[in-house]
């Protein structure tokens, strides 16, 4: 049995149980605010620190590699009401910085399709677990049903309040069910995910415009809180001549034509401007309406585009042609038709503060492209005056308009961001409505330590190829615009690829009290992840510094290793001499503060 | 005083070739270190046809005799791959994790095979003709397979397909319409060139393209998406080159297709150039960046990039609209569709 002396320094924390397992090895149990702990959680678990949500990534991947997939699924609901839709179309902060995917160690993990893989694969009658609070009596509107409102929804119906969605269009989802194509988001799975949110007693209102229907005045009289989560509707121009010929589209008018079935009119040659999601998203749906020639104009480099490998990957597959470093500066029209698409070149250019590349036009380098159709997709801004002009200035941390118990939420208060953040925005929406409402702080974020008896994965894992996601072919793509091109996972795929997980959230220390200073563990270390330090210096916000090193033996005063480096092999914890070296399981979760 | 500068160049093609007897007539005393991740100094690639068929012997091969670099007093560092570069600190390091500091750096990198994006999960089954050690890993399996696919087609691919058939070999070859990409052979120039080509004895197909490919116990069998099956002993590859810049993606080098640099072949990052075919130059003269191929147009800028290494400040010699014959077709050189924009403007009256 390894001896746990887990939480020998200052914290503020409580021990909760002591729990036998059958090997006897007891199991400690501590929840922590101090800011060191929040610093070495973000620092030590880097894909979840990147989600605007904050899942519990490794949490989850674990899940499946057990393959209690409707625990993986709950976990991440915990943080995100749409486990399979963003399964499918999450932007993947996580795994820009997942260590996995750092120098030298390899091809970051999959994160993004094992979420989808808990959707597909948890049992269709797997319970959903929701702790919900008594009723308050108050009753809250929610204007939009996207992420943010559908997420602002739940968990304010979850804290106990009466919540109406008031939804502009005939269906619920905002940009999940009229920007994104069918082929990479099903809508009987986005329903799903949006009824999961309905049957908490959430009534839905559709069609119900406010500023057309019904105004924002009305909501403010008639609810205790408004929260205004409209996301960006409003398209952002070209502001070049041809604007306005009629095969001219914006991005998000053209998916939502062609998401309700419309078939608009793209040629045989379709320019599409933009280097986003959306972007690529209208491209390939223009090949699917028959567009031989399909071109992407990009301002910047390939590497400057809004989106992932994954994404890029399947462009190319479909034919879509990136034509980086220009810009459009007209549109060629002839009888009132799109003939042709002027662009100019550009250059990168760097700003040094903050460091930023920028593009900027070469003068004189005008050339034209003969095309049947373009399609502008820059992105969308938020539509403020036509929602309400009292609506005054938007508070980005208190999530508070000038209007007296109206809130705002996602996009429509950060600008153009993506679903996850979306998510992310909505849910401290609900807290601070709920905070204004009920004058309580009633949940908070808590850092949760629980001692680890093993490392729970061999190192021989960490070669395992990253497993590509299954796609249907390209004849099956053309056949039909709803047939989804990523099939997901199977079983043994999914846990073939969980097992690349590092587990960044097991956490190894050397207890400096024990240490006898053999270098075992630097010996066996295969990445340069074990420090001998002179100085631990701290940031201003509580957090651990980088270490100062020294190789000087006389000046040492600790063996450390470094969780930011360290791969989690487990190698130094085997070969400890002293049993010095303990695993703790830290993850960041959300408490009620009563508890 | 003898110089101490030390000049690192990472490619051991024509351009970084030419780059390092550029800088040793010009400053005899500088150390110079020429890195490579392939195992065999500087080398005809366009010969690799001509070893394959044991036409030539391996020495000859070789553009230089081995006592070169001794008495050029270039360090030849073979076999030796770079990891990263910390611009900040002018250090690259291999990955070894060896740690090497520059003066001036030169990225020479060239290009290697272009995987068709719809070819990635059957990339184990296809064999390239880019480099020595494939060559060389393919040699005897060509010899004593009888039965080829060939898909795509470009200068090398042809040549490598009437080297088959002197050979007695029985090949199958798909004309692809990207082959060149990003220039599209259209329908016309398909039939042309087989048409040309049908007079070596190869079984040609065009307007089709691959399905998907299928392993078994050492054969492959390609399934074309017009249904035809063909089971061969190797699958070729030749859908165009790409360049070879990943090592260098996150250093801090503005990268698009290649390296971007200016007409001084100047990255964005002091201290650092890059020509030859990983490189993307601007051509003040046609108000964009370009990307050439071939041996002469390589020589040439690693010549001009070691005189700017060195003070000079020579612009690179704009590359002329270059085109050559592909079977009675003309093909432009030049890679990137947008070099040539000027031919499909529309005339605005």
């Amino acid at each position: 049995m390894k001896k746990k002396d887990l939480y020998t320094k200052e914290q503020k924390y409580h021990q909760e149980a002591n729990h036998t397992y059958s090997t006897h090895t007891v199991t400690q149990i501590a929840y922590s605010t101090d800011a060191r702990d929040f610093g070495q959680v973000a620092k030590s678990v880097p894909c979840q620190d990147a989600c605007p949500a904050r899942t519990n990534i490794p949490g989850y991947i674990r899940c499946i590699n057990e393959k209690r997939y409707g625990r993986a699924y709950e976990l991440n609901r915990g943080a995100n009401i749409l486990p399979g839709v963003l399964g499918r179309i999450c932007s993947r902060p996580c795994e820009s910085a997942c260590r996995h995917g750092e120098p030298d160690n390899g091809v970051s993990v999959g994160i993004c399709h094992l979420k989808r893989a808990c959707a597909d694969l948890k049992s269709p009658m797997h319970r959903i677990i929701e702790g919900l609070y008594a009723p308050t009596g108050k009753t809250v509107a929610v204007v939009g049903s996207g992420p943010a409102g559908l997420a602002a929804a739940h968990d304010l119906a979850i804290l106990g309040h009466q919540v109406v969605i008031y939804e502009s269009e005939e269906k619920p989802g905002g940009m999940l069910m009229y920007g994104i194509p069918e082929f990479r988001l099903p809508r009987d799975l986005l329903m799903v995910e949006i009824n999961n949110v309905l049957r908490l007693g959430v009534t839905l209102k559709t069609n119900q415009a406010v500023g057309r229907d019904i105004t924002l005045e009305d909501l403010q009289r008639d609810y205790d809180a408004v929260v205004v989560a409209t996301g960006c509707m409003a398209p952002r121009k070209l502001g070049v001549e041809g604007e306005d010929l009629p095969q001219v589209y914006d991005g998000l008018a053209f998916m939502k034509a062609v998401n309700a079935g419309e078939k608009p009119f793209v040629g045989k040659k379709t320019m599409v401007i933009g280097a986003g999601f959306t972007a690529v998203d209208c491209g390939r749906s223009a090949v699917r309406l028959g567009a031989r020639e399909v071109k992407l104009c990009i301002r910047k480099t390939i590497d400057h585009m809004r989106i992932d490998d994954t994404e890029k990957h399947e462009a190319e597959v479909e034919g879509l042609l990136m034509h980086s470093l220009v810009q459009p500066s007209r549109i060629i029209g002839e009888s009132g038709k799109v003939i042709g698409l002027e662009l100019v070149r550009t250059r990168l250019e760097t700003i040094d503060e903050p460091p930023y590349k920028i593009s900027v036009p070469i003068e004189g380098s005008e050339f034209s492209l003969p095309c049947d159709s373009v399609i502008a997709a820059l992105g969308q801004t938020p539509d403020i005056p036509h929602i309400s002009s009292a609506l005054g200035r938007l508070d980005q941390e208190k999530l508070t308009s000038e209007m007296d118990k109206v809130f705002v939420a996602g996009d429509f208060v950060t600008g153009s961001s993506d679903v996850i953040s979306a998510v992310a925005g909505g849910r401290a929406c609900a807290l601070a409505i709920d905070q204004h409402l009920t004058g309580l702080k009633r949940k908070q974020k808590v850092v949760r330590l629980e001692s680890h008896a093993s490392t729970d994965r061999p190192r021989s894992y960490d070669f395992i190829p990253r497993v590509d996601m299954n796609t249907i072919d390209m004849d099956e793509r053309l056949k039909n615009y709803t047939n989804e091109v990523e099939t997901g996972f199977k079983p043994d795929q999914a846990d073939e690829e969980s097992k690349r997980c590092y587990l960044c959230n097991l956490v190894y220390e050397i207890d400096p009290l024990r240490c006898i200073y053999c270098s075992a563990c630097i010996d066996v270390a295969p990445k340069d992840c074990i420090k001998m330090v002179e100085s631990i210096p701290k940031n201003p916000d509580g957090s651990y510094a980088p270490y100062e090193e020294t190789s000087d033996w006389d000046r040492v005063v600790s063996i450390t290793i470094d969780n930011h480096a360290c791969i989690r092999c487990g190698q130094c914890h085997e070969v400890c001499p002293m049993d010095c070296i303990p695993v703790t399981k830290t993850e960041l979760i959300e408490m009620d503060t009563e508890e | 005083m003898a110089s101490t500068d030390h000049y690192v160049i990472i490619g051991n093609g024509p351009a970084g070739n030419a780059a390092a007897e550029t800088l040793r007539e010009k400053d005899p005393d500088c150390r110079i270190t020429i890195i490579s991740d392939e195992n065999i100094p500087f080398y005809y690639k366009p010969k690799l046809t001509n070893f394959i068929s044991g036409q030539i012997a391996e020495a000859d091969l070789l553009v230089y005799n081995p006592d070169f670099y001794t008495d050029q007093n270039i360090r030849l560092r073979l076999g030796q791959r770079v990891e990263e570069i910390e611009a900040r600190t002018n250090t690259l390091y291999l990955s070894h994790m060896e740690a090497v500091n520059y003066t001036k750096l030169l990225i020479a990198t060239g290009s290697k095979a272009r995987v068709l994006p719809s070819m990635e999960s059957y990339a184990h089954c296809l064999s390239f003709i880019t480099e020595y050690e494939e060559v060389v890993a393919y040699r005897k399996q060509i010899r004593k397979a009888e039965s080829f696919f060939i898909f795509g087609g470009d200068l090398v691919g042809f040549r490598f397909l009437k080297m088959l058939r002197k050979m007695g070999k029985q090949v199958t070859l798909m004309i692809c319409p990207h082959a060149f990409w990003p220039f599209n052979i259209t329908e016309e120039m398909q039939d042309t060139i087989a048409a040309r080509l049908s007079d070596t004895g190869a079984r040609i197909i065009t307007q089709d393209d691959i399905s998907h490919v299928v392993e078994d116990n050492g054969r492959y069998t390609v399934t074309t998406q017009e249904g035809q099956g063909v089971t061969v002993d190797m699958v070729f590859s030749f859908n165009g080159l790409v360049p070879r810049v990943d090592f260098a993606r996150g250093c801090g080098l503005d990268i698009d297709r290649g390296i971007l640099v200016n007409e001084y072949m100047q990255t964005c990052l002091d201290d650092i150039y890059a020509c030859g075919s990983c490189a993307q130059i601007y051509n003040p003269k046609l108000n964009t960046y370009t990307t050439s191929i071939g041996w002469p147009n390589a020589q040439t800028q690693g010549r001009v990039a070691a005189e700017n290494i060195l003070g000079e400040n020579r612009e690179v010699q704009a590359v002329g609209r270059k085109y050559f014959d592909l079977e009675g077709v003309k093909i432009k050189t030049t890679w990137w569709e947008d070099y040539d924009a000027q031919d499909d403007n529309i005339n605005l009256g």
